[in-house]
């Protein structure tokens, strides 16, 4: 596309523009949408079952043979069948949890910051209170009281690990408020809602996305040690998590049980974060590509 | 300034107390209990287990467990441990040296190295250096700490022979220091890895945004060489979210790593936790949960006021 | 003058240090032995200690008992001149009197002189209600404690019960100068300084690393052979299985080399690989007071179904040794006669249909209303029992049973989950209850069931008249060969009725390097440093 051809006439199409030039944005988005299938249509695509074991064809390597083509696992599972329908549990879980942290984390960070006074002293104080109580601690009491369906886990890891992005977005906005623009929009008596999503959110963006995209992979991980603790996804269930556990002990002699589960939430971490780079980019037009 | 960390520190108040009833209520409500233990004993029988029930005083309402053990903290009677009856306080002091010291060298390395990658990466963004860099943060985010630990014992200890496997002194020889290092290395790397690839990205973006903006391009305008432009300019613009992070990480320094201690074999408060949780060893838990929280209160109020004293636009209230 | 420091000089200086090998691991310090092990002792007084393996260590190391068992089953002397028996006049011929002499001239480390009033204090801990201690079994059997004089003791039962000896075994002699004067023994500075009469003190303890003890000169049996012994707690089985390997530890004990490296392990040029039994026997418990699981024909149906000699192929590697009862087959009272009846899916399906649980449409079997659905718990994160329940869960589909592996954090399962019956069915590995002694009252006589009686440890609340009768029996037989004969009854009909099915006796594999002499395998006792005050280099 030529840069004297005209640009689109709408906002959302100017963004998308700008995404859509963005090349490593386009393969993220593609690496996010490939998996995204494959853990939907796993029934598909699984050459069996994975919870069939048969330990008579166990710890077969990849590409040994058609059958399994990546390998199977220490009970003679298929190892590619486990990480499609793993899929399905970790890529939800990721998701789901993400999109819980960075909106809460963001939400409280930008009320506090922005609106400052009583509001920001409260919800601070509520997040150092909920920073007192590590994780695991939280995980462990609120997983035994609500029912280990995959929302409910993706929810409660989720609620979990927010504190830090609200943190940091309430710095952030503390820095942008005291800019021109937010004056300038205060001036033309925006309300402060107005302030808040539509002016201060898209500038912050960028520690957001940054966010997002460590949440995923944390959020993954994190269900893996919930289900070794005995909450969250039981065996014979596959989940990447729990695959890389039940792998533990063999790192050194079956290094592929952990590797293939490991790039598998690589790829996906990685696919986020330049699909992230990418809406970054085209949300703020100040940002170049070129330095 | 002053009148703002004394109202800080009279928040902190409510927020202990608060934080000692949610955590109490919450280590009562979770199902499970000390007793548990027990039971894979094979001369135990329940009758043996319920007088150790009322020896433990579990076997008494909520409320009051919560009072005795409430009121004693004030007199700096922390309570006993369940196992063994060790002054609580003791148990949780005497692992506070092992875990400052990992913790410390660790987000040190993890900080410094974190924010250079980041800056260079933000520099020179999308040249092989940074997708190098990104790719590799993000794969030191994809794999548990485990797993880079025992890769880590397997190549170095256990092949190469370099460096010792685990634990945190040469046995019988604990005073040396070189030892003590040599013991340091892989566990602070390991632990390093996380923490770095968590700065590279946060400090990558923050560097960027700032980067882009007007008064940068006027500085490159003026002449002003690059490395001056880096640290007087744009660092102290990009620096607050940074510290935001500096702050919620510094309970860290206390609350250990449990993974990482675990692999290695370090004694600190990581592990203790992870022990006492498993074997509901509650008045550790409730211990380590009031230290946790101070930390708490002092890392945010340093936060704030670094973010402040570096730009005076942003006012403490 | 400045000293140039040239880059190539820091790189070649770096090199050097880094690739010179630790050899402080490699060599052998003769002056001490060096044991690991996962888990780490969490006090030191022995009346109260709860983490069998881990704590036995410091137990074996700083006390002594009355009497130990050695490797071949045998009671030996240890604070006592002699062992108690009907023929040298220690137990009286109603078997209600028990006299034991002690051994003079044995001192505490502190260096007041070790008497009967210990003995006697020992007893009174061990029954003061308020103290945690872990068991009175046997002990709540003594009606009159008595005195005779600083060297003597004698003891009366409310009735014969031959496993008394057990009883003392398990109990080491704590110091009544001591801990006579503690207002509460639960929180006693003594339970972290320790004074005891054995071959080692503890020098010191450095939390969540190790814990160095020190050789006692004036031990009564001997002084050790080493100055130092070494505990050290690495709690990762890989990393310690790794320490094993380069030299770093001298011993590895608890948990054992993995199973999957045992070919591994044998290998090694200057390693000895310990197969190590223990007492521990790994079951499925059926709660009988479930409505899917009162008739035995199920619970037989549901054993006969499953691949047991499989699992223990595959998922342990063949280490284990299979068994048909509670008692591991090397046992002196293991009915040998039992016959080995998994892995019989057709038969089970034909046990399942006589005993009316008929197929249903969603090929579920079901009865009156009730399917055959049911969960089965263990310890969370243990990753070769989930292969286990993996391998019964697709077992027991083949013959339409549908089982959910439901597994919890230990702090959760083994709570109230297990002692107040409610869990459906449990994998689990339990020691027999009374030492080594074949009796298992506590785990299937009728009277024992504690959501019922509120007493005893009968959690799969299993009752059965005849087995009840046996019980009772062979705690007063004298004779060997009569009890041999009971519990062989008994094995027998718990291997028909099932309350819970065995899977296999549980064995750990240990890695120590050749030069150190000393241990031994003793399948009677958890602890492996049994005889600690053996071991020496050579």
């Amino acid at each position: 596309m030529s840069a004297t051809a005209a640009l689109p006439e709408s906002q959302g199409g100017r963004v998308w523009a700008r995404f859509r030039r963005h090349r490593l944005a386009l393969a993220g988005a593609f690496v996010v949408a490939l998996l995204m299938a494959s853990a939907l249509f796993a029934p598909a695509f699984a050459p069996q079952d994975p919870t069939l074991l048969d330990t008579a064809l166990r710890f077969r390597p990849p590409f040994a043979e058609w059958a399994h083509p990546l390998g199977t696992d220490e009970l003679g599972r298929d190892t590619l069948s486990r990480l499609l329908y793993g899929g399905r549990v970790s890529l939800t879980v990721g998701l789901v949890a993400m999109v819980t942290t960075v909106a809460t984390g963001a939400l409280i960070g930008i009320t506090a910051g922005f609106l400052g006074g009583w509001i920001d002293m409260l919800l601070m104080r509520f997040v150092d209170t909920m920073l007192c109580f590590p994780q695991v601690f939280l995980l462990l009491v609120v997983a035994a009281f609500v029912p280990p369906t995959l929302l409910s886990i993706s929810l409660i890891i989720g609620l979990s690990s927010w504190m830090e992005v609200s943190r940091i977005v309430r710095a952030e906005i503390l820095h942008l408020k005291e800019q021109d623009f937010v004056a300038a929009a205060r001036a033309l008596g925006a309300s402060r809602r107005r302030i808040m999503f539509r002016e201060l959110l898209p500038n912050a963006a960028a520690p957001i996305l940054v966010a997002a995209t460590l949440k995923v992979a944390s959020a993954v991980l994190m269900e893996s040690y919930i289900s070794y603790l005995g909450y969250g996804v039981q065996p014979p269930l596959a989940s990447w998590g729990n695959m890389l556990t039940n792998a533990q002990g063999y790192f050194d002699t079956v290094p592929w049980l952990a590797i293939l589960p490991g790039a598998a939430i690589t790829l996906t971490v990685m696919g986020f974060n330049f699909l992230g780079d990418g809406l970054r980019d085209a949300l703020d037009p100040r940002l170049r590509m070129d330095p | 300034m002053i009148g703002f960390v004394a109202w800080r520190l009279l928040q902190a108040i409510p927020l202990l107390i608060g934080v000692s009833l949610i955590g109490f209520g919450l280590m009562q409500l979770a199902p499970g209990g000390p007793l548990a233990v027990y039971t894979l004993n094979p001369t135990i029988q329940v009758q043996d287990i319920e007088r150790i029930k009322v020896i433990f005083g579990l076997d008494q309402p909520v409320y009051v467990q919560y009072v005795k053990w409430a009121s004693g903290l004030f007199s700096g009677n922390w309570g006993y441990t369940f196992f063994g009856g060790r002054p609580v306080l003791d148990v949780i002091l005497e692992r506070v040296p092992a875990t400052l010291l990992l913790m410390g060298s660790a987000l040190s390395v993890a900080i410094v190295l974190g924010l250079s990658i980041g800056v260079l990466g933000a520099v020179k963004r999308y040249s092989v250096f940074d997708v190098l860099a990104t790719t590799g943060a993000l794969f030191a985010l994809s794999f548990p700490t485990f797993w880079f630990g025992l890769m880590a014992i397997f190549v170095f200890a256990i092949q190469l022979r370099w460096l010792p496997s685990g634990g945190m002194w040469e046995l019988g020889d604990e005073g040396n220091i070189l030892a003590l290092l040599e013991h340091l290395v892989l566990p602070t790397l390991v632990l390093a890895l996380v923490i770095t690839a968590t700065w590279s990205r946060y400090s990558r973006s923050a560097f960027l945004e700032v980067m882009q903006q007007d008064f940068m391009r006027t500085a490159r305008a003026k002449g002003v060489p690059p490395a001056a432009r880096l640290l007087r300019h744009a660092f102290p613009n990009a620096a607050k979210p940074l510290i935001a992070l500096l702050g919620v990480e510094l309970p860290f320094l206390f609350s250990g790593a449990l993974v990482t201690e675990t692999i290695f074999g370090w004694p600190g408060m990581g592990r203790l936790f992870v022990d006492a949780l498993n074997m509901k060893e509650y008045p550790v838990l409730m211990g380590m949960m009031m230290f946790t929280a101070i930390f708490v209160v002092l890392g945010n109020l340093l936060a704030d006021i670094a973010i402040a004293a570096i730009d005076p636009r942003v006012r403490l209230r | 003058m400045t000293i140039r420091i040239s880059r190539r000089g820091i790189l070649a200086g770096s090199a050097t240090l880094l690739a010179a090998p630790t050899v402080r691991a490699q060599s052998i310090n003769r002056d001490r032995i060096i044991l690991a092990m996962t888990q780490e002792p969490v006090q030191f007084n022995p009346l109260l200690y709860v983490n069998a393996g881990t704590e036995n260590v410091p137990e074996a190391c700083l006390f002594d008992a009355l009497w130990d068992v050695n490797d071949k089953g045998d009671f030996i002397p240890n604070l006592a001149v002699q062992v108690p028996s009907r023929q040298n006049g220690g137990i009286s011929a109603d078997g209600l009197t028990w006299t034991v002499n002690l051994k003079r001239d044995v001192k505490w480390s502190d260096g007041q002189p070790f008497t009967a009033k210990d003995v006697e204090f020992t007893y009174q801990t061990i029954m003061n209600p308020a103290v945690a201690v872990r068991s009175r079994s046997g002990f709540d059997l003594i009606k009159v404690f008595r005195v005779k004089d600083d060297h003597t003791i004698e003891m009366e039962l409310s009735r014969p019960f031959v496993p008394f000896l057990w009883a003392w075994q398990n109990m080491h002699i704590v110091p009544q100068h001591i801990l006579g004067r503690e207002q509460n023994i639960q929180t006693a500075a003594f339970n972290s300084q320790p004074i005891g009469t054995g071959p080692f003190t503890l020098r010191s303890r450095t939390a969540g690393s190790h814990m160095v003890y020190e050789r006692n000169p004036n031990y009564h049996r001997g002084p050790a052979k080493v100055r130092q012994f070494i505990h050290k707690f690495v709690p990762d089985q890989m990393a310690a299985y790794g320490q094993a390997r380069t030299g770093e530890v001298d011993y590895f004990a608890l948990a054992g080399v993995p199973n999957d490296r045992w070919t591994e392990a044998r290998a090694f040029p200057d390693r000895d690989f310990l197969r190590y039994p223990s007492p521990n026997v790994q079951f499925i418990y059926f709660n009988c007071g479930k409505p899917q699981f009162s008739d035995p024909r199920v619970r037989k149906a549901l054993t006969m179904a499953t691949q047991m000699q499989k699992s223990i192929d595959d998922i342990y590697f063949g280490t284990w040794p299979r068994t048909l009862s509670y008692l591991q087959p090397t046992h002196w009272a293991y009915n040998s006669d039992l016959r080995d009846y998994t892995n019989d899916p057709a038969g089970a399906e034909k046990l399942l249909d006589e005993a009316g649980w008929r197929k249903g449409p969603d090929g579920i079997r079901a009865k009156d209303g009730v399917q055959l659905k049911f969960t089965m718990s263990t310890t969370a994160g243990n990753v070769a029992r989930q292969g286990c329940q993996a391998l019964f869960q697709q077992n027991w589909k083949a013959i339409g049973v549908e089982m959910e592996i439901r597994n919890m954090p230990a702090s959760v399962v083994w709570g109230e989950y297990t002692t107040q019956s409610r869990f459906d069915t449990l994998l689990v590995a339990w020691d027999p209850t009374v030492g080594l002694d074949p009796d298992y009252t506590a785990r299937c006589h009728s009277k024992m069931i504690p959501v019922k009686h509120r007493q005893g440890s009968n959690y799969v609340q299993y009752e059965n008249a005849e087995v009840d009768r046996l019980l009772e029996l062979g705690v007063t037989q004298t004779e060997q060969a009569d009890r041999i004969a009971t519990y062989k009854q008994i094995q027998a009909i718990l291997h028909e009725e099932v309350p819970f099915a065995a899977q296999g006796g549980s064995v750990q594999g240990h890695l120590k390097r050749k030069q150190l002499q000393g241990p031994t395998p003793n399948q009677y006792v958890t602890d492996i440093t049994w005889n600690v005050y053996d071991w020496a280099w050579a």
